[in-house]
Parts: structure tokens; sequence; C-alpha cells
């Protein structure tokens, strides 16, 4: 359902034209830079926020685009080309964290010191339930553990359902929507903080 | 049902729902737990946002993407060139396996010759 959604939502944004797409598959060199200006932002987008930072994330995007221009042909049309490129995309930078393993934070907690940095609630939390803002929300995501942060920006932003995660994952469902469940608790920790004097770091 | 619990169940049902009639009925009644919700509510909002949303490019990405199409018919070509190659490294190995067979068969042939006379 939430799947459907998100489609709906990259259908009205969908930048480029079957047209546009012959003729890069043709070899046009204007037709591929059309092609990377309507979506280099989103690619780039997606990628730093699977991976977390902006030179893991432009190496993703230069993969990414390599990967296009090389699959390009077998491209046919079926599924949406932002569909596929998402895909292209999420694959991409998800294979890139494997091959890391990198040790920034550890699952079992976020990094006091990272989150330190991250600026006071200030008025995010009104009476009314809160708004968030945009770039808090980024810095947020960047901080959580990869495993986790991969779970809920493929959830909660671009909308794919646990056995897709689980998939791009190589995970299992039940391991999927465990990393969900813990994400969104870990970032709604780092948004919200809790006040001072009222400390329940794990209330599980 | 306890604040704890419910709360442990908040990130499931903020955006999956829960058919837990005890969690409704404990989000009904209790505040604390129900600011809790809201603060996951506005949570998944945002998230939601972000999907619409891009952030700044680095300088050089877009122009480096441009460069792809010639990179990768370089790198093809320079694969195309390493695989005509092997064909030759490989015929080249083939004969020189062959004609060391061939050495050996012959050295066999010429030590067991004076043994067998």
């Amino acid at each position: 359902m939430k799947r459907q959604k998100a489609t709906g939502d990259r259908a009205e944004r969908e930048l480029v034209s079957s047209d546009l797409i012959e003729r890069c598959k043709d070899g046009d060199e204007q037709a591929w830079k059309e092609l990377v200006e309507a979506t280099h932002r989103d690619v780039y987008t997606l990628c730093l926020r699977i991976l977390g930072n902006p030179a893991d994330a432009q190496e993703a995007t230069q993969d990414v685009f390599l990967k296009v221009w090389r699959n390009l042909s077998s491209f046919r049309g079926e599924a949406m080309f932002s569909t596929w490129l998402y895909r292209v995309a999420s694959n991409t930078a998800i294979s890139k964290h494997r091959k890391r393993k990198r040790q920034r934070v550890n699952e079992s907690g976020v990094d006091d010191e990272v989150l330190a940095q991250i600026p006071s609630p200030g008025s995010v939390e009104s009476a009314a339930g809160a708004k968030v803002e945009v770039e808090r929300l980024e810095e947020a995501l960047a901080l959580l553990p990869e495993g986790l942060r991969e779970a809920v920006v493929l959830r909660d932003v671009y909308g794919l359902n646990i056995a897709e995660i689980a998939a791009e994952q190589k995970i299992s469902e039940t391991a999927a929507k465990v990393r969900v469940h813990r994400g969104r608790k870990k970032l709604k920790e780092i948004m919200f903080p809790e006040k001072p004097g009222t400390e329940t770091e794990e209330r599980t | 049902m306890r604040c704890e619990e419910v709360q442990e169940a908040l990130p499931a049902h903020v955006k999956d729902g829960s058919d837990s009639l005890t969690v409704r009925r404990h989000l009904a009644r209790c505040p604390d737990c129900k600011a809790e919700l809201a603060r996951y509510e506005s949570l998944m909002g945002g998230l939601r946002i972000l999907q619409t949303t891009s952030v700044p490019v680095p300088p050089g990405l877009f122009d480096r993407l441009l460069e792809i199409p010639a990179r990768s018919s370089r790198l093809d070509s320079a694969r195309d060139h390493v695989v005509r190659h092997r064909k030759v490294y490989v015929g080249g190995g083939i004969a020189v396996a062959l004609a060391g067979a061939a050495g050996a068969a012959l050295w066999r042939s010429k030590v067991r010759h004076p043994a067998t006379a």
C-alpha cells in the first residue's frame, strides 16, 4: 500500500521520457546530459542517506550512473525508469556498505560525542506533537548505525515494503522488521532526546 | 498494560497500525504515551517529506557523471584489447606447452632407447 503511494509520488516526479532513454541507448551525449541533469540529485541524495557520508555517496553515485550507462540497453521500459534507477542506486549503496564494514557506530547505541553535536531540540517539539526540521532529520539519519539507517530510509523515506528491504539487505524479513523498529526508535531518541533528569536510556 | 510496553509497540504502531485493543485503549487515556505517539508521527511525516527533497550535490560530481559514456567506452576498448591479447597469449602458451611435451617425449624415448639396447 505504502509502496504504491511512494511509486505514485515518483510517477509525478518522473523526469525521464522514454524518448530520452532511447536517445541515450543510441549513444546521444546530449541525451545523457539531460538524463543526468534530471536524476543525479535524487540518486546522490539516496546514496547519501544510505551511506551517511558525502565521499562514499559521491563514489556510489558514479558507480550507479556507470551501471545505468552499461545496462540501459537491457531497460525495456516495463518498469518506470525512476523505479529502476532507485533500485540500482539502493543496491549499489548497500553493497558499498557491506564492502566497507565500517566500525563507526555499532548497533548497540549511538555515539554520545556525535549526539552532542546535534543542536538541542528547541522548538522542534510543539505541544500539539511537533514539526521536525528536515535538515536535522538528515543529520539524525546519518547518526544511525548503518543497518538501521538503510532499513529506515528504504521503508519510511522510499516506501519499500519489508520483503523488499529484506531482499536488498540479504537478511530475513523478521530481521528487516526488527531493523526498521529499532531504527525508528533510535531516530526518535535522537530527534527528541529525553529531558535532563528523566534518563531512560533503554526502557525495554 | 504498562507505559513501557505500549511505548515499545509504538515504532510499529505509528505506521503499520496496531490491532492491539489494549494499546489503543492505553493511548486513549495516557497523555505521556499519546505524546510519545505524536513524536513518532511527526518523525514519520518528516521522513515522508524527505522523499521529495534532495540535498545539494558536491561541485564536480555532475561533470564526472557526464564523462561516463566516454570513460566507459575507453574502459571497454581497453578490456577488449586485453581479451584479444589474452587469446594470443593463451595460443602461445598452448604452443609452448605442446613443444615442451614433445621435447619431453623425445628425451624420454632417447633415455629409454640406450637402456633397452
